[in-house]
């Protein structure tokens, strides 16, 4: 396990978001997704993944629906919709923009 | 979907809780599972699962609050935002929120009389331990009197016979059962009485006293206003009599004096102490009654002393018996308990009234359901307003819906933007809801003030003020659930059309035109067909009532009822006995001869038109021995005819020697024959004639009483026919003609008097006469027969108005609704009209295209108009009189008239669609 990283503000909707992106998934596979792919450096819990997941729900970007995991047991399933894919592609194109400009601060010094 | 999920979440937090149990639950497993495959033992894994885990109550917290202020806040966003839209278009705001006020106020006014007079408490203490005390049998009990006082219904049939009068020797056996009751209460309506506050001014006649057994308030537990009230003590023969006067009263009689308790009254020439007044609440048990007086039971005795042994019989029924239940006592076993009592007493007793097979039976109902006195009464023109005022309300809200319909088209382009913004559709449908809901809200509440107010005037005119409407918490609901209702109803319709919105070429063009599928049967014009429907309905209901009320009018009713004084002359028993009745009224006939400007003098038992009818039951002659026929019996004065101008068809009027035989065997309606008289003398309606007599010749025929119930009774003499006149009306309007006997009047009566002028002008003559004659005696009912039968058609008239103004109103609000959605339809289809111009169509042909399809939607909606309007006419039946379920005349000329206000609404804006340059017309928005 390497070293762990406090996610900012706003940036786990984002990543809930890219995940789903490419499949619908429960939340336990989003959290392991996030882990996997950024080697183990952004650790998810569930207390900061479910109340995120309810508000990207709420907000209507993300669906969710019962259905059966792996072993025939029922799991919570969410997917992107049409509303979050276009959200997606919004913090996407803002995430660019700030951190090409936080590399170009950063640079400087 | 969406939207049906947020309310489901919305209604039930505990789904929503479970689901993240279970959700968190998997996400715990699965952890465990990795830490399985990583090696550990099951339960290191499950240790160290939970460690990582943390505390899942504030996750639950967490998730819990977003999901509710979620929703509350985009509620709030709906509201803020409606308003905004509301207040843009200020116009169409207050036109919906008016009409609406209109609507919703009027049904929540009619609602509020409904619930007066249905769910009210019962002025009393616990009201729902209060139990009325009915009877039920097979069969009517034979030979027994039964008095009621409109406290409840009663049937007398032949299946089925109920009833809750008793008798008082059955009262005394229930309340010897004081296990099962913790206190009781009986009462009786009393006759009129004639009360003298002090000896100075002449008796005023007091319409509604009751008799009230000494328990009678403190089971009830009804407090003093003043004073005090009755109580056991004042209820025993030997008691010195009392009275408690209502609230009303004292104010009325006695100007609120605080000093009346202790003082003397005379009534019926007997001296009564007035114990105390009343709380102001009180006014009588039964919801609508309004009594003056209360005496107690045994002070019958002094005022009735002739019939204190009728009184006293077993088979004399004429108290209505409550019951307050001992809270340990199940209501079936006191039931259980009376039954045993009440069979005993009617099968066993010294005259059995019952056979076995009758099943005679006690029953005990709640008190507030039982005692429903005068509310089948109240209550039936009710529910024809509020199907009337339902109606206006429905129309009023395909009103609203069509603007809204016109107004969501106009918004088209902002949900348009809406949508390429990213709103999802459900939850544009609910911000149109949210709208909609906003106005019948604010309609609602307006309506409240519509409601009081609407409610005091209907109350006024119905002639029934007893039932003082208020607007309390289900008065409120109706109101709010009426509100909700008729928002979803309107909005509903827009809100969904809105879904249809593509984006794309509503912002292009900026109009619906063009790509919605134009579909005949849209709901533009289904609103069309339902106004039609509805103001079909509405007027054609309002043409029953109107065409009875005129029907009424017209009717014939065998007598000349103009310049005819009416009023009653009511000698106390206590004073004038026998043949001393007769004296007086001879007497006092003779004087109002004697007056100027009269014509004619006579009295009979009840004035005709007073809803009152004796009726007995004959032998026709030349049938079976057991047949019975039921006849009107009519005790009628001197000149009787001559006064009503009743002609005679045959033989002549009583003689002197006719009315001296009778008067010295005087025996009072209902009373037994004493046996072995000789038949009365009487005069028969051609409709007794026709009926009974087929052919015989009438004069000199004896008529024969009916076998009596009870073989040990002795018939009655019968009558022996001495005149034939034409037919008249006796008790009501509606009947049919009765077949009735006159006899010569020995009893109690009313004057009728003939004057040349205005027979009004007679009354002080009248008043002074009879005063010099007694002081004691008090002039009472004094009206004109035509008064009297203007009395008759109240309620008739006054459901004739009401129902005439609200389907006026609903044909008024159909007609601009009809208009509106029918031109706006037409303007929508310019574009199409120009093309069809453009490719060589004939102006007269496009526009007849137009005309034609209006009138197919409007004839449409007149057909299901008339076919609802048969089966309202089916539920109309009782009140009705000689009108036809189908009113050809009503119907062509409504229909007619909404088939024009269609074609108006077509042709003008085709014609003007038609004139317009096909260039312009394809550019049309």
């Amino acid at each position: 396990m390497g070293e762990q990283i406090d996610l900012l503000q706003g940036t786990l909707d984002l990543l809930i978001l890219k995940t789903l992106a490419l499949e619908p998934m429960h939340g336990w596979g989003i959290a392991q997704r996030i882990q996997q792919v950024s080697q183990e450096a952004l650790q998810v819990g569930q207390g900061s993944l479910y109340p995120a997941l309810a508000r990207l729900e709420q907000r209507g970007w993300i669906a969710a629906e019962w259905s059966v995991s792996d072993n025939n047991r029922r799991a919570r399933f969410y997917s992107l919709t049409a509303a979050g894919t276009r959200q997606l592609k919004k913090e996407l194109g803002e995430w660019e923009r700030l951190s090409a400009a936080i590399a170009l601060v950063l640079k400087q010094s | 979907m969406q939207l049906l999920k947020r309310l489901q979440r919305l209604f039930r937090p505990r789904k929503v809780d479970s689901d993240l149990n279970n959700e968190l639950r998997f996400h715990l497993e699965k952890e465990v599972e990795l830490n399985i495959a990583r090696g550990m033992t099951a339960e290191e894994a499950r240790r160290q699962a939970l460690i990582a885990f943390g505390g899942v109550q504030q996750t639950r917290e967490m998730v819990r609050r977003l999901r509710w202020t979620g929703l509350v806040e985009a509620f709030a966003q709906d509201l803020r935002y409606g308003g905004r839209m509301l207040r843009k278009s200020p116009g169409f705001t207050l036109a919906c929120v008016t009409i609406l006020a209109l609507g919703i106020g009027m049904n929540a006014a009619i609602f509020s009389l409904i619930e007066a007079v249905l769910f009210r408490a019962l002025p009393a203490e616990h009201p729902q331990e209060l139990v009325l005390l009915r009877w039920r049998a097979q069969h009517p009990a034979k030979a027994h009197g039964e008095s009621v006082y409109g406290d409840c219904a009663f049937t007398v049939g032949d299946m089925m016979s109920d009833g809750c009068s008793f008798s008082l020797p059955f009262l005394n056996q229930v309340r010897s059962q004081t296990n099962m009751l913790s206190g009781l209460a009986a009462f009786a309506g009393a006759p009129r009485l004639d009360v003298s506050v002090s000896s100075r001014e002449p008796a005023t006649v007091v319409e509604n006293g009751e008799f009230v057994s000494g328990d009678f308030f403190p089971t009830l537990a009804i407090r003093a206003a003043l004073g005090q009230l009755l109580g056991p003590a004042d209820d025993t023969p030997a008691s010195a009599p009392k009275v408690v006067l209502s609230d009303a009263y004292w104010k009325r009689a006695f100007a609120a004096d605080p000093r009346v308790v202790g003082r003397t009254i005379r009534i019926n020439t007997v001296a009564f102490t007035i114990a105390g007044v009343a709380e102001a609440r009180f006014s009588g048990l039964t919801p609508g009654s309004q009594y003056d007086l209360w005496l107690p039971l045994a002070s019958r005795t002094q005022l009735y002393p002739e019939s204190v042994s009728q009184d006293n019989k077993s088979s004399n029924w004429w108290l209505v018996i409550v019951g307050r239940l001992n809270p340990g006592t199940p209501a079936t076993r006191a039931q259980a308990a009376m039954t045993l009592l009440f069979r005993n007493q009617t099968l066993h007793g010294e005259k059995p009234l019952f056979a076995d097979a009758d099943e005679p039976r006690i029953e005990l109902v709640p008190a507030q359901a039982g005692l429903d006195g005068a509310r089948a009464d109240t209550l039936k023109p009710l529910y024809v307003l509020m199907l009337a005022v339902g109606l206006v309300l429905l129309i009023a809200c395909a009103n609203i819906a069509g603007l809204l319909l016109a107004r969501a088209a106009a918004r088209e382009k902002e949900i348009a933007v809406r949508l390429a913004l990213g709103a999802r559709r459900g939850r544009l449908v609910r911000q149109l809801l949210t709208e909609s809901l906003m106005l019948s809200f604010a309609g609602g509440a307006l309506g409240l003030v519509v409601a009081t107010w609407g409610a005091r005037v209907i109350n006024a005119l119905s002639g029934a003020p007893n039932f003082t409407p208020h607007l309390d918490t289900r008065v409120l609901a109706f109101t709010a659930a009426v509100a909700i209702l008729t928002g979803l109803l309107f909005g509903l319709a827009p809100a969904f059309r809105s879904r249809r919105v593509d984006v794309a070429p509503a912002l292009k063009t900026g109009s619906a035109d063009g790509r919605h599928r134009r579909t005949w049967w849209n709901l533009g014009n289904a609103l069309v067909v339902m106004q039609v429907a509805l103001a079909v309905v509405a007027l054609v209901s309002a043409g029953f009532l109107v065409h009875t009320l005129a029907n009424l009018k017209r009717t014939e009713i065998g007598f000349d009822a103009h310049n005819l004084l009416v009023f009653g002359v009511d000698p106390p028993q206590a004073s004038y006995k026998g043949a001393q009745v007769d004296q007086l009224y001879r007497d006092l006939q003779e004087k109002f001869s004697a007056l100027p400007g009269v014509t004619s003098v006579t009295y009979s038992w009840t004035p005709l038109l007073n809803r009152w009818m004796f009726q007995m039951t004959i032998h026709p002659p030349d049938t079976p021995e057991t047949t019975q026929a039921n006849a009107g019996v009519l005790p009628v004065g001197p000149k009787f005819f001559e006064t009503m101008r009743i002609p005679f068809r045959m033989g002549q009027d009583f003689s002197a020697a006719d009315f001296a035989s009778q008067a010295a065997k005087p025996t009072k309606p209902g009373e037994p024959p004493k046996p072995g008289t000789a038949a009365a003398p009487a005069i028969v309606n051609e409709a007794f004639v026709k009926l009974h007599l087929h052919g015989m010749d009438p004069m000199g025929r004896h008529i024969e009483d009916s076998l009596p119930d009870d073989p040990k009774q002795p018939r009655g003499p019968g009558w022996r026919i001495i005149g034939v006149v034409s037919d008249a009306k006796y008790s009501n309007l509606r009947d049919e003609i009765t077949p009735t006997i006159y006899v010569p009047s020995t009893s109690n009566a009313f004057f009728s008097i003939r004057s040349a002028g205005d027979p009004m002008r007679l009354v002080a003559a009248v008043r002074e006469t009879v005063n010099r004659r007694d002081n004691g005696l008090a002039v009472y009912g004094v009206s004109t027969e035509s008064e009297r039968i203007d009395t008759l058609l109240f309620q008739e008239r006054y459901l004739a108005r009401l129902s005439a103004f609200f389907a006026m109103l609903a044909l008024a609000l159909a007609c601009t609704g009809i208009y509106g959605l029918l031109s706006y339809e037409v303007t929508r289809r310019t574009r199409e009209l120009g093309i069809r111009m453009a490719l060589g169509a004939q102006r007269a042909h496009a526009i007849r295209l137009i005309l034609s399809q209006g009138l197919l939607l409007a004839l449409a909606g007149a057909a299901a108009g008339i076919a609802a309007s048969l089966a309202v006419g089916r539920l109309f039946q009782s009140l009705v009189y000689k009108v036809r379920s189908a009113d050809p005349p009503t119907l062509a000329a409504v229909s007619l008239l909404l088939l024009i206000v269609a074609l108006a609404a077509c042709y003008i804006p085709a014609r003007r669609a038609t004139r317009v340059d096909p260039l312009v017309a394809l550019r049309y928005e």
